[in-house]
């Protein structure tokens, strides 16, 4: 048997997280067959999270596929949270969610086993709600940076809150390109519709206005 | 090396309106605060804005905390959590924003939840120190940094400046040195002030050279940092030195800002307590690197944990 990315302590503090879960959460998981260094360690992640968590499933799909154009997927590997009732709120992981974002992968699942129950307070919410145009926020980061899970949690609760907003998570060594083209050199980095821009884990209601500079 | 780090999911986000004790940061003086707590028979939350930790997640290696000869800073912030947690200590992810004293003490998150506490501890800890030159808000996060472990890989085989030569700056400068090709170190001292120890390795590695007497007087580049003006302080000669990023380590600062002076703080922004870890009002505390001390180390954080909780069970729990 190959070797697990997932140690028996950790396995056993996921069944433990996961089961907070109410209904099924379905991964959509797409791949690419050619230069994509890091598609089999996502696939060989999930089958183990798949495995302990029983009401996780996932799905794979090539990026040439008519499904990752319905969910507008053009670069992998890359994971698309649905809930309980195959609901895709915006919610994504460009690259393997690895060192402390592996927490947040498990966070986000908890919220969408409950229909993806959003975090943040009542007056965030309602800004958030209000917006009434695509935005595409995109927090990129690095395993090793503790500061992060906070960026890529607040980004995704805004996300969950209104099917305008779509919110990735990008590892910024795996998507070298990007990061080079947005000029990251210190994370949390996050682009907001290229047009609005920022580095550090802000609190949430800064966050939030961030977010409305791009509206 | 990939590893699967659970802690940020293992937060609660149900918590009641009110505990014995409310502790504001998750490093090693909240953990050892919240621990000491469960075994006087009180109840803590712990509110840690980032990870459990802290500090220590920023940390290479941590080769002084007894037990542990040496140890990863995020395996022992793990281990710290874990303890906590198994001790049924509940721990919530958000960041004070405001307190308000009074008998009960009530803290406000940034998800605009509040609780309250019969007693408030303060372990908010401190934050890098900005150089303060010309250059530096346009270019920090464009080549300037203050956390190698975050930013480290963005520099792989490249030649970067370490401003700052004590225990922090060297531990990090160690952990760039696995990653990229060349470290110069700016020390605005005649030496080093890092332990022997970690001079002799960070020496060993072969790719450092250091400037001494020196402070960094300007970040220069075009889209990114490119060069630093350098300043010997004998001799006021100034030189350039030409870099592809700047890790600053020069100093703390102390993350008080969210009090808004609510309790007494020193010129500094540390805040002042008596012996046992106190602050000027009473059944707040105040523990760990944000307080007026000497000493700031982990195993001093985890010493003012036990002593201002064994306090507070004293004079505010019997």
């Amino acid at each position: 048997m190959a070797e697990q990315l997932l140690n028996k302590d950790v396995r056993k503090q996921v069944v433990e997280i996961l089961g907070n879960m109410d209904g099924e959460v379905k991964l959509l998981l797409f791949v690419k067959d050619k230069d994509c260094e890091f598609c089999d360690t996502v696939v060989s992640l999930l089958n183990e999270l798949t495995e302990v968590g029983e009401k996780v499933t996932f799905e794979k799909h090539n990026i040439d596929s008519e499904v990752a154009k319905n969910y507008h997927i053009n670069d992998a590997p890359a994971i698309v949270l649905l809930t309980p009732e195959g609901k895709d709120k915006g919610v994504r992981f460009y690259g393997i969610p690895s060192g402390h974002e592996f927490g947040t992968l498990l966070q986000d699942i908890v919220s969408f086993s409950k229909g993806a129950l959003s975090s943040i307070s009542e007056e965030s919410q309602k800004k958030i709600t209000g917006i009434d145009k695509d935005i595409d926020i995109k927090v990129f980061i690095t395993p090793t940076c503790p500061y992060c899970p906070k960026a890529v949690i607040t980004a995704h609760n805004i996300a969950m809150l209104n099917d305008r907003i779509t919110a990735s998570m990008i590892e910024a060594n795996e998507f070298k390109e990007l990061s080079v083209k947005h000029g990251v050199s210190s994370v949390p980095h996050i682009v907001i519709n290229d047009s609005v821009e920022f580095v550090g884990a802000y609190p949430e209601e800064q966050f939030v206005n961030e977010v409305l500079k791009a509206v | 090396m990939a590893f699967f780090d659970v802690s940020s999911a293992k937060k609660t986000t149900d918590f009641k309106n009110e505990y014995d004790v409310a502790i504001i940061g998750g490093g090693p003086g909240g953990i050892t605060a919240s621990i000491y707590a469960v075994q006087a028979g009180l109840e803590p939350l712990v509110i840690e804005k980032a990870l459990e930790g802290g500090q220590m997640n920023n940390t290479d290696k941590v080769e002084n905390w007894p037990g542990f000869s040496s140890i990863s800073g995020v395996d022992l912030s793990e281990k710290m959590a874990e303890h906590a947690q198994d001790h049924n200590v509940k721990i919530t992810n958000a960041e004070v924003v405001d307190i308000k004293p009074g008998k009960m003490k009530t803290v406000i998150l940034d998800n605009g939840k509040e609780t309250k506490a019969h007693v408030l501890i303060i372990a908010t800890g401190s934050n890098p120190k900005k150089l303060g030159v010309p250059g530096e808000e346009k270019f920090s996060g464009k080549g300037i940094s203050y956390c190698a472990t975050c930013d480290g890989h963005f520099f792989r085989n490249k030649h970067i400046a370490v401003v700052g030569g004590g225990n922090s700056a060297l531990d990090e400068a160690l952990y760039l040195a696995k990653i990229v090709k060349k470290i110069t170190v700016v020390q605005n001292l005649p030496d080093l002030t890092a332990d022997k120890m970690l001079q002799k390795r960070i020496k060993e590695t072969g790719i450092t050279d250091f400037i001494y007497n020196t402070v960094v007087k300007e970040a220069k580049g075009n889209d990114k940092l490119d060069k630093l003006i350098l300043k010997n302080v004998k001799t006021d000669e100034e030189s350039e030195l030409d870099v592809d990023g700047a890790f600053v380590f020069i100093g703390m600062n102390p993350n008080t800002k969210f009090l808004k002076e609510k309790v007494e703080l020193n010129d500094y922004g540390y805040i002042i307590t008596n012996d046992h870890c106190e602050t000027n009002i009473e059944g707040i505390y105040a523990i760990g690197d944000v307080r007026e001390k000497e000493v700031r180390q982990i195993v001093t954080a985890a010493a003012d944990g036990a002593i201002a909780l064994l306090d507070a069970s004293k004079r505010y729990f019997q």
